[in-house]
C-alpha cells in the first residue's frame, strides 16, 4: 500500500469520510471513489452499480466493488437521483484502481440539496482525516 | 513491549446453521458500525454441511443439480461475500472477523493477506507447508486449496471470513469446480498431516496466531453476551450491553 504522501487529492473535488469523492458544482455531479480507497481495495475486479434513474438517501449504499476475495459496500455522500452509471467498469473493473478520478467514475446524479455537496470535506480536510 | 496491546472478542459458536450465523453476523456488523458493539470480535464456529455462492454467483460451478443438494438436504446460499461457490461442513474451523477495519486502520487486502498467514501458520503447526497463490487468494498445499477466504465489509466493518479444513468429508468438495481452475484440488490438515488434527487443538492454535497475526489479544466472550445487544431502535440509548474485554474499555470512547 502507497504512503499518503504519495496519494492523490484533486483540490477540485470534495470527499466523503467513507472515501468516495463528488464533484462539485452544477448537476448532475459524479462520484466515484478516492485514490486512498482504491489504494486500500487492492485490485478491483467487479464493480456493481445502481440502475439509472434510482433515488437514493444520503449514505445509502449505491453499490459495491469486489477486490482479493472481498465485497466492499459504497455509500451514496449526497442524497440524489442517479441519472448515469459507467458502464466502462463492467468490462474494465480495474479503471478504478487506474484513474479514479477520471475514467473509474462510477455514477452521476442529481443531488436532492445542492448544500450537502458544500458540507462534504475539501482535499486538505480529507487528507487531515487520513493522517488521524 | 511498549504499546499496550488492544483486546477483541472470540466467541467458540460450535456447531451453527449458516442462516443463523449469517443473521447473527449482519446484527454484529451493525453493532459494532453504529458503537453498540465497543470492541471487534471473532467468531469461531462449524457449519452444517451447506454450499454458498459470492456476490457474483458461481451456480455455474455447481457440478451436481440442485435437486440433488436438496434430497441430501444440503443448503445452497447467495450471500454477500466476494469469491466463488464454496463448502462449508462439520470438520471445517470457519473463523468471521467482525472487524471495524476504518479504525483498525486495515484495508481489505491486508486483512485477507493476514487471515491467509493465520492459516499458514497453524498448518506449519502439523507439519503442513501451506503457501499462498498468487492468482489465487487463499491458502493452498500445492495444487490442493487447504483454506478459503471470503470477504465481505459494510459500513467499514469486515465480514464473513476464512474456512480452514481440519478434517472435513471431502467428498462435497468434488461436487463444485474451483472455477476457470483445472488440475486443482482439496484437501485437509488431517490428509496432510502425520499427526491428527482435532477440532479443539486446531482452534486454539488458530487463536494464538490471530493474536500474533494481528498483535492483539483474545478475550473468550459468551454467545449470549453477544445476543444481548439492543437493536438501535430500542427507546434506551444505545448501552454497552456487551461487557468490553478490559482493555477495550480504556479504548472506546477513549
Amino acid at each position: 500500500m502507497k504512503e499518503l504522501s504519495e496519494l492523490t487529492f484533486p483540490e477540485n473535488l470534495r470527499y466523503a469520510e467513507s472515501h468516495e469523492w463528488i464533484s462539485p458544482g452544477g448537476s448532475p455531479v459524479r462520484i466515484g471513489i478516492s485514490d486512498y480507497a482504491q489504494d486500500q481495495l487492492g485490485d478491483v475486479v467487479y464493480v456493481e452499480l445502481p440502475e439509472a434513474g434510482k433515488t437514493l438517501a444520503k449514505g445509502a449504499p449505491f453499490g459495491s466493488v469486489e477486490s482479493v476475495k472481498a465485497v466492499s459496500e459504497l455509500y451514496l455522500p449526497v442524497a440524489g437521483k442517479v441519472v448515469e452509471t459507467n458502464a466502462a467498469l463492467a468490462d474494465s473493473p480495474e479503471l478504478v484502481n487506474k484513474a479514479p478520478y477520471g475514467e473509474g467514475w462510477m455514477i452521476a446524479i442529481e443531488p436532492a440539496n445542492p448544500e450537502e455537496v458544500d458540507a462534504l470535506l475539501t482535499s486538505q480536510a480529507y487528507r487531515e482525516k487520513l493522517k488521524g | 513491549m511498549t504499546a499496550k496491546r488492544q483486546s477483541w472478542g472470540i466467541v467458540d459458536l460450535g456447531r451453527v446453521p449458516y442462516e443463523e450465523a449469517w443473521a447473527l453476523q449482519t446484527r454484529l456488523v451493525e453493532a459494532r458500525a453504529d458503537g453498540r458493539l465497543p470492541h471487534d470480535v471473532i467468531l469461531a464456529l462449524e457449519h452444517p454441511p451447506v454450499f454458498t455462492l459470492g456476490k457474483r454467483g458461481g451456480r455455474e460451478c455447481l457440478l451436481v443439480p440442485e435437486e440433488r443438494l436438496r434430497r441430501s438436504g444440503i443448503g445452497l446460499v447467495q450471500v454477500e461475500r466476494g469469491g466463488n461457490i464454496t463448502y462449508h461442513g462439520p470438520g471445517q474451523l470457519v473463523i468471521y472477523p467482525i472487524l471495524h477495519l476504518l479504525q483498525l486502520g486495515i484495508g481489505v487486502v491486508d486483512l485477507v493477506d493476514r487471515l491467509e498467514e493465520v492459516m499458514i501458520r497453524t498448518c506449519a503447526g502439523w507439519g503442513v507447508r501451506a503457501q499462498r497463490n498468487p492468482i489465487n487468494r487463499g491458502v493452498w498445499v500445492g495444487p490442493k486449496k487447504i483454506g478459503a477466504i471470503g470477504i465481505a465489509v459494510r459500513r467499514g466493518v469486515s465480514f464473513h471470513g476464512m474456512a480452514l479444513n481440519v478434517d472435513p468429508d471431502l467428498a462435497p468438495f468434488s461436487w463444485i469446480q474451483p472455477c476457470g481452475l483445472q488440475g486443482v484440488g482439496v484437501t485437509s490438515i488431517a490428509a496432510e498431516a502425520a499427526a491428527p488434527a482435532g477440532m479443539a487443538e486446531v482452534k486454539g492454535e488458530v487463536r494464538a496466531h490471530i493474536e500474533a497475526v494481528f498483535q492483539i489479544g483474545l478475550e473468550a466472550l459468551e454467545r449470549r453476551e453477544l445476543l444481548r445487544l439492543r437493536s438501535p431502535s430500542a427507546e434506551t440509548p444505545c448501552g454497552n450491553d456487551v461487557p468490553a474485554p478490559a482493555e477495550c474499555r480504556e479504548r472506546v470512547r477513549g
